[in-house]
């Protein structure tokens, strides 16, 4: 079945980006109880795009970085899909010292897989408490792949070319964040395919039963 | 006694479900404004009994808007109902004279029971 880009509806876009926010609303407080940081969250945006368009709309997205970072992982459920958070390949090391008692000792271990488990961390819990209370809001349960992290130095490198068929059209919700102390800007973008679109649309009705 | 009341969010589906919550058998009168100055505005010309503000929002956030209702009016009261949870989020509301914060997504039940501290507050 063909879906077109206007599957998802104007008030369906609206509905989506209200439970993206409150999503990354919890995963933000998540992450400030791990760890001291006060994340400045953004109003989320929703886009629907041709599938074959995403890489480059993702890299225009991060143009402004000139080395990027990218905490990938997928999920799997009726909402299934890909999210990446997008960084600054220098955020790894601002954000070390925050799991660290003392910011200036890295202890044995290369500080390039230091930047990289860091985040891995972040990444886990952003993208899983994000993706776990979209899922929760929209009555459903996902499972996850371990967090791949990708430093490349060029945005165009690290973004993944063919994530979806083409032909296809994909979701994407995006929120840009700020960590307030550290002087750390990021993305998240959560992509979806129009295999969850039939899904997306039932639940979103669902979800609004309540406020009818 | 609560007789008008102040929704400020920059979501109109948000600002839906505020008010779909919100008992619809006490003749409330409802107000809506869809970003933090839009609010303040809106305060100042209505004089609503309680507003609901969220805090994420463009133009003026709903933590400086709550601070310049309550400097308007030092007896406002002003609910935040807002996704970002974040203690920091919720003390620096508090500071600013939010009487409480709700968190996202509202129910019948967490909007009531707002109303019911609200109108005790009134007294």
């Amino acid at each position: 079945m063909d879906y077109c880009l206007d599957t998802i509806s104007e008030e369906e876009k609206e509905i989506l980006q209200e439970i993206m926010n409150i999503a990354f609303g919890k995963a933000a407080a998540d992450l400030a109880e791990v760890i001291n940081i006060f994340v400045v969250l953004s109003v989320p945006h929703i886009e629907i795009l041709n599938a074959q368009d995403l890489p480059e709309y993702l890299k225009s997205q991060v143009s402004a970085y000139d080395r990027v970072s990218i905490v990938e992982q997928n999920f799997w459920g009726d909402f299934k899909g890909s999210a990446f958070l997008v960084f600054q390949a220098s955020a790894g090391r601002e954000l070390i010292s925050l799991f660290s008692d003392d910011s200036e000792d890295f202890g044995s271990e290369p500080i390039d897989a230091l930047e990289k488990e860091t985040l891995m961390e972040v990444g886990n819990i952003l993208i899983g408490a994000c993706v776990g209370k979209l899922s929760e809001l929209l009555g459903d349960a996902v499972t996850y792949s371990p967090p791949r992290v990708v430093t490349e130095n060029s945005s165009n490198d690290a973004i993944p070319v063919n994530i979806f068929e083409s032909g296809s059209s994909a979701i994407v919700l995006k929120t840009v964040f700020c960590f307030n102390e550290r002087n750390v800007n990021g993305f998240l973008f959560l992509v979806t395919s129009n295999d969850s679109i039939l899904w997306l649309k039932k639940s979103l009705a669902a979800f609004m039963e309540q406020y009818e | 006694m609560i007789k008008k009341i102040l929704l400020v969010d920059d979501s109109p589906i948000s600002r839906r479900m505020m008010k779909s919550c919100i008992p619809k058998d006490r003749g409330y009168e409802l107000f809506e404004a869809c970003d933090g100055l839009a609010g303040f505005e809106a305060y100042k010309e209505i004089r609503p009994d309680v507003t609901f503000m969220d805090l994420t929002m463009p133009v003026m956030d709903g933590s400086e808007a709550t601070g310049k209702i309550r400097e308007f009016n030092p007896e406002a009261v002003v609910i935040v109902c807002t996704a970002d949870i974040q203690i920091k989020s919720i003390t620096n509301a508090l500071n600013q004279g939010a009487l409480m914060v709700m968190k996202k997504p509202p129910s019948k039940e967490t909007v009531e029971d707002a109303l019911l501290k609200a109108d005790e507050h009134i007294g």
